[in-house]
């Protein structure tokens, strides 16, 4: 979908921002470009839109060097979401949702409908939010109408910089919930720059961890945090790769093996139960909660399996265990 | 009260000729300097050479530098040794119109730079043509700046303006020299006030429009400040 061949950029004083970046975004996928200020994650997401050129290399999307594509066509193809900053002030929200397809002359009656269909999307009653400005809105708000507005013309692709940067932790962690629930359904290919390793870990498919301009290690989230490529990737991570580590696995991946894949008939019923997506903290979170032993697991309302308290707390000490000798 | 009804019976129609060519001055400087500062303005805003904003601004400073006696005089000179008409409605208006245009020029530039980088690249990554970023966001975000650049402008303009009887253009200022020459008190009210209150309804209805014209989001943003 979207592919670096050798990409590099160089400003004018001389100082690579990108050097030699390959990598390639599959479709679907959430790409989450990770590092430091400097990096030149927000350099290499410009350069998919062309907000950036290139020096040198070649950017495919969907097959066509950007540089050989119109500018202003590209760029409405591809939505474009940033800190809630990215709000025109003078605009309402339905207006601000609704620029893109006003600039694709989109009939007026579609326009409204898609506006108050992507409002209630991202959990905005359009009644309520429709002719409010950007003023009085929180911040969670004004995000979340920064997303809607970044998928108004369905674009195949979507490009997010810190999008839910700004935010309190509680806020921030909702909206990733809920973009990440939406993502589900709508399946965008999506390049997100964060310079939070929780958030690129949540939120990725895979993650490109950057330093000055060259790329670290292209990995999913697991394999990041439990195999560094390189001293550098061991000391981005640090600490805190304790903690990620019981982030990145999930109930699915602690399963006995014959349970996994077995579909079985029933349903979860009513009682509590694990989502085999979770991570292992969310999962000792639930046995808290519910304070029993034993909970069933189970995958898109179906249970797939049974997990006890104590062997979640043993996969923990060994995660955790893992994830310090490392090395 | 009949000293009043005498001085109106006098004066009256004259006071309203007056003020009629007086606005009609303002009306017209203000409707040059506009069209040509505001686009002006937008162009310096945008463009990357230093050394021609600073150029271009420098000169209008200059130009308000002057004082307004002298540059009219200066305008009439200039006329003279173009071989065009000297006296009247024409070296008048460009005399206002050379001082209205600093406030608006500044303003615009201002208004058109203060626009956040962010907002403008935000409009640039969804598919805007830079025409478009101008009228859907620079301009209206800038407006409120310009339109105080025009405020001022005119109310200095309305003043100024009493100076052109000297050129014979008319206005308010007839009055006035005739009360001065002739030391009557009559007269000079019937300049000074009109001109006094043709500036301060100007003012009034410029605001308004200014009011007006900001958008809803911006004026928002004072009153209610974050939800």
């Amino acid at each position: 979908m979207i592919r670096f061949e050798h990409v590099v950029k160089r400003f004018s004083a001389g100082v690579e921002a990108v050097a030699d970046l390959s990598l390639e975004v599959a479709e679907g996928e959430t790409l989450v470009l990770l590092g430091t200020s400097g990096s030149g994650k927000t350099t290499t997401m410009k350069m998919v839109n062309r907000l950036i050129e290139p020096t040198s290399g070649r950017i495919l999307v969907e097959g066509t060097d950007v540089m050989r594509l119109e500018p202003i066509a590209l760029r409405r193809r591809i939505g474009y979401a940033i800190q809630h900053i990215g709000l025109f002030p003078h605009m309402s929200v339905a207006e601000n949702v609704a620029v893109v397809p006003r600039l694709l002359r989109w009939p007026k009656d579609k326009t409204e409908r898609r506006v108050d269909q992507l409002l209630e999307m991202v959990g905005l009653g359009p009644d309520e939010f429709r002719h409010r400005y950007p003023t009085q809105l929180s911040g969670g708000q004004r995000q979340r109408v920064g997303v809607a507005r970044a998928l108004a013309a369905d674009p195949p692709i979507v490009l997010m910089d810190e999008p839910f940067g700004a935010l309190d932790p509680i806020t921030r962690g909702q909206l990733q919930d809920e973009f990440l629930e939406l993502e589900s359904e709508i399946r965008k290919t999506v390049v997100f720059v964060t310079h939070d390793v929780f958030e690129a870990v949540k939120m990725g498919d895979r993650i490109a961890l950057l330093d000055r301009g060259r790329l670290q290690q292209l990995a999913r989230p697991s394999e990041l945090v439990e195999r560094p490529a390189n001293e550098f990737v061991d000391q981005f991570l640090g600490q805190q790769r304790f903690q990620l580590a019981l982030v990145t696995r999930t109930i699915q991946s602690i399963l006995p093996e014959h349970e996994t894949h077995e579909e079985q008939p029933e349903t979860a019923g009513e009682g509590p139960c694990l989502r085999a997506r979770d991570s292992l903290i969310a999962g000792l979170d639930r046995f808290k909660e519910t304070g029993r032993q034993t909970l069933p697991v189970c995958r898109r309302g179906r249970r797939v399996g049974a997990l006890s308290k104590r062997r979640l707390l043993d996969e923990i000490t060994e995660a955790l265990g893992e994830a310090g000798t490392e090395e | 009260m009949s000293h009043v009804v005498a001085f109106l019976q006098k004066l009256g129609p004259d006071v309203l000729a007056r003020t009629h060519e007086h606005v009609f001055l303002t009306f017209f400087a203000m409707l040059v300097a506009t069209s040509i500062a505001v686009p002006l303005g937008i162009f310096l805003a945008r463009c990357r050479a230093r050394a021609v904003v600073g150029t271009v601004m420098g000169l209008a400073a200059v130009v308000q530098t002057i004082p307004s006696l002298a540059l009219i005089a200066f305008i009439v000179l200039l006329f003279a040794l173009m071989h065009l008409q000297t006296i009247g409605v024409a070296p008048a208006l460009t005399a206002l119109v050379l001082y209205a245009l600093l406030p608006i020029l500044r303003n615009t530039y201002t208004g058109i730079r203060q626009v956040d980088p962010a907002v403008i690249e935000v409009a640039t990554g969804l598919g805007m043509k830079p025409h478009q970023i101008l009228f859907s966001v620079e301009l209206p975000l800038s407006l409120p700046v310009i339109m105080a650049g025009i405020r001022i402008a005119t109310v200095w303009t309305i003043g100024i303006a009493t100076l052109c009887t000297l050129i014979g253009a008319g206005g308010l200022g007839d009055l006035i020299m005739r009360g001065l020459r002739s030391i009557q008190m009559d007269y000079l009210v019937a300049g000074t006030v009109p001109a006094a209150i043709l500036a301060l309804l100007f003012d009034w209805a410029l605001g308004g429009l200014e009011r007006w014209l900001t958008p809803e989001g911006i004026r928002a943003a004072g009153k209610t400040g974050g939800a």
